[in-house]
């Protein structure tokens, strides 16, 4: 018996992290691990809300390959992510430099860049958005002081898809905060000595600041990369998807399939797609960072 | 950069990014929460009932829900808080909001086994939802428990699938023409009551009022119903008829030639000009408050909503059903009903209150809310009421005249209808946007059709 409660004992001393962590394990296991990997079980069969379940094997992955629809939305989400993840990078990195000079009333600039991150993802600021860009929206009326008649920004084909990348490029501020932590991470003896050689402004940013922050560069890269393919409140709530399937980015499509058509089948299927797509994109961005991220403890 | 200390102010900035995301999704829920609860319940929140008595029709709790604007919200929670106040044992939950996303909020209850006792439907879901007619309680189990005598045969039959009745109809509602008076005015024009005057008033509103101003608005969906409109009017056919579009291609091709007319006349904006407006839907849409569109093609039950968007001063006026090609032959049919989840734990309970709302008093609370009662006994009620006029009566009298033929119950499927994924709005835009030739367009009205058709037969 005492040797048993010993062993127990033991057990638990060993093992205590587990137990620790048992409890988000939990929750990883239900909230995530079960429906991440019944996703991939469904996406080989035709599961339908109402209409039952049969095994198709790869039909979902064949019939995306070849639906015009399905590819023109995996299109649509390559140019959504690749427009906007490096302007909101360039743009956050401009603004987070200019807001680590030592300028009058910087703190009160950094929580004005930063509120629309926190209101960013919201439902209001998509809805808000709609009604600065509608045909006799606050742009247009703008611009009609100027004679200018503005164009018909969401239901045009040509800027509707520009009108919601423009709404993730404005929340720009969580990546500007991580920016600036990372600026501020920089010894200014550095900039000291660069401009006794002579450094100009220019030359100190690309020489010192950009190679110095390249790790944050990189995370920040990552995770806009990440968000922009699975972006969904701004074209579900400003265009719908609209016009012409002109902001039907893939979460879009998932959500359509699932929720409209209730074809939870291929909805999973595309979502798995989706989910290869970002990881290829991660695993590549990995493999690069030796030959442009600088880590300071390496060995060079 | 040390690696460490990257990993730290790494972890810091992700918690700080996830508090934030934390804070927005609070916003997101309670912006986008449309349940609501009765006065009546919010006293007695903590108590609530769902296991007690199951077989008792005086208490319990019953979860409801239904989709409307302002007005039906209003006298719903009115008819709900009296049936309270009577039957102080039963205890109401209502869920309600507007259209917009509410058969996505529906179909998800019903997939996950958590659709409120009762829920009010639109007709076709029964097919949509409920194929093998085991979606939905089946209301012939408690025949004892509501007044069914009071329905026509046929609608009751419309409402069944497999011998299962799954709802109870609410209302029938037609398609009519209504016209805003006073833009007509300001254009020295009288209402139109043919398609001709219909064509010819583009160009003088244009003239004389603007270019943006157009005598009618319709979305792509408005089109497709225009569309059936001019069809069954021309070719004396059904829409669809035995599993399949009626129509020939070149016949169909015709209806969208006469679509195109509209659009080219200045009748109707295009397709890019509505979406530009911004608006979620018709009575959203500020062109259509201030009268700059001056017509909609709409449900009877759906005019109220209609005339309360316009701004003061402006009134719907109903127009004559246009018979230059033929005899006119609108679309009429059950509007709604109200079905029973089949998981809930009081029938008996839910059909009281249901046969309350729409046979017995309730019904003078409701009024036309949900369009003209299918109910013979709310019929009454409202007449002697002195209810049973205006518009909306009105509008539904003259669709009832002047309908011929029976809508495929899957005219509306979604797969046809959403307005993201559906063919109809595909093909509209497809004529509006892109200018596809009409026999084109027509091809790909018959492929859908037909596909979805022989899908469900």
């Amino acid at each position: 018996m005492e040797n048993g409660g010993k062993r127990g004992n033991h057990f638990f001393r060993e093992n205590r992290g587990f137990f620790f962590i048992l409890p988000w394990l939990f929750g990883f296991i239900l909230f995530k691990g079960y429906p991440f990997l019944s996703s991939l079980f469904y996406s080989f069969t035709d599961f339908h809300l109402f209409e039952g379940i049969h095994r198709i094997g790869l039909q979902n992955y064949q019939e995306i390959f070849r639906n015009k629809k399905i590819l023109a939305a995996f299109a649509t989400t390559f140019r959504y992510a690749f427009m906007t993840v490096p302007l909101k990078l360039c743009f956050a990195l401009f603004v987070a430099y200019i807001l680590n000079f030592q300028l009058k009333g910087v703190k009160l600039f950094r929580t004005a860049y930063y509120i629309p991150s926190i209101l960013g993802g919201s439902v209001a600021i998509s809805v808000l958005w709609k009604a600065i860009f509608k045909d006799n929206g606050i742009i247009n009326l703008f611009l009609s002081f100027f004679g200018v008649q503005g164009p018909n920004w969401l239901a045009n084909k040509g800027t509707a898809l520009f009108i919601i990348c423009l709404l993730r490029v404005w929340q720009f501020g969580s990546s500007m905060v991580i920016f600036l932590v990372a600026l501020k991470s920089v010894s200014p003896d550095l900039y000291e000595a660069a401009s006794l050689d002579g450094a100009g402004k220019w030359r100190q940013f690309f020489s010192i600041t950009v190679p110095l922050i390249t790790p944050v560069i990189f995370y920040n890269l990552v995770t806009q990369l990440v968000q922009a393919f699975q972006e969904f409140n701004g074209p579900y709530i400003i265009t719908q998807g609209g016009p012409r399937g002109a902001t039907t980015l893939v979460s879009l499509l998932i959500y359509n399939n699932a929720f409209k058509k209730y074809e939870m089948g291929m909805a999973s299927a595309e979502a798995w797609v989706l989910f290869l797509i970002l990881l290829l994109f991660t695993l590549i961005l990995q493999r690069s960072q030796k030959h442009w991220v600088y880590y300071s403890d390496e060995e060079v | 950069m040390k690696k460490q200390k990257i990993y730290c102010f790494l972890a810091g900035a992700v918690l700080m990014a996830s508090l934030a995301a934390c804070g927005g999704g609070a916003k997101e829920s309670s912006a986008s929460g449309t349940s609501g609860k009765t006065e009546a319940e919010s006293g007695k929140e903590e108590s609530s009932g769902k296991a007690e008595a199951p077989d008792s029709a005086d208490s319990g709790s019953i979860r409801m829900s239904w989709w409307g604007g302002d007005s039906r919200h209003e006298a719903t929670l009115k008819a709900l808080d009296a049936y309270m106040a009577e039957n102080p044992g039963v205890k109401i939950e209502s869920e309600y909001g507007a259209w917009s996303g509410w058969t996505d909020k529906i179909a998800t209850q019903l997939a996950g086994a958590s659709a409120p006792d009762v829920l009010q439907i639109n007709w076709n879901w029964i097919y949509q939802f409920s194929s093998d007619g085991k979606g939905f309680y089946d209301l012939k189990q408690s025949k004892d428990d509501f007044d069914f005598s009071q329905y026509d045969e046929n609608l009751l039959e419309q409402m069944t699938i497999d011998g299962k009745l799954q709802a109870i109809p609410i209302a029938t509602t037609g398609k009519a023409f209504f016209w805003n008076q006073q833009t007509w005015e300001k254009a020295g024009l009288s209402v139109p009551k043919s398609f001709s005057e219909l064509l010819a008033a583009g160009p003088i509103f244009k003239e004389k009022l603007g270019d943006d101003y157009y005598p009618m608005a319709a979305g792509e969906y408005d089109l497709m119903m225009l569309l059936t409109y001019y069809m069954q009017e021309s070719y004396d056919k059904p829409w669809v008829e035995n599993g399949a579009i009626s129509y020939t291609k070149d016949e169909l091709a015709d209806g969208f030639d006469f679509l195109k007319k509209l659009e080219e006349n200045h009748v109707i904006p295009s397709q890019e000009k509505m979406k530009g407006d911004g608006a979620d839907s018709i009575d959203k849409n500020p062109n259509f408050i201030d009268g700059h569109y001056a017509g909609l093609y709409e449900w009877d039950s759906a005019v109220s909503k209609m005339q309360g968007a316009l701004a003061d001063g402006q009134t719907l006026v109903l127009g004559e059903y246009p018979a230059d090609y033929g005899k006119p032959s609108t679309i009429y049919k059950i509007s709604m009903g109200f079905a029973l989840s089949k998981d809930t734990k009081n029938p008996k309970a839910d059909l009281k209150l249901l046969d309350y709302l729409l046979n017995g008093e309730g019904v003078k609370t409701l009024g036309l809310e949900r369009g003209i009662p299918a109910s013979k006994a709310a019929q009454k009620t409202l007449s002697e009421e002195g209810k049973l006029e205006g518009l909306v009566y009105e509008a539904n009298k003259a669709a009832s005249k002047n309908y011929r033929f029976t809508l495929s119950p899957y005219y509306e499927d979604s797969k046809l209808k959403d307005p993201s994924e559906g063919a109809y709005y595909e093909i509209m835009d497809n004529m509006s946007y892109d200018h596809e030739d009409s026999k084109e367009l027509a091809q790909q009205m018959i492929d859908a059709v037909n596909e979805l058709e022989s899908s469900k037969a």
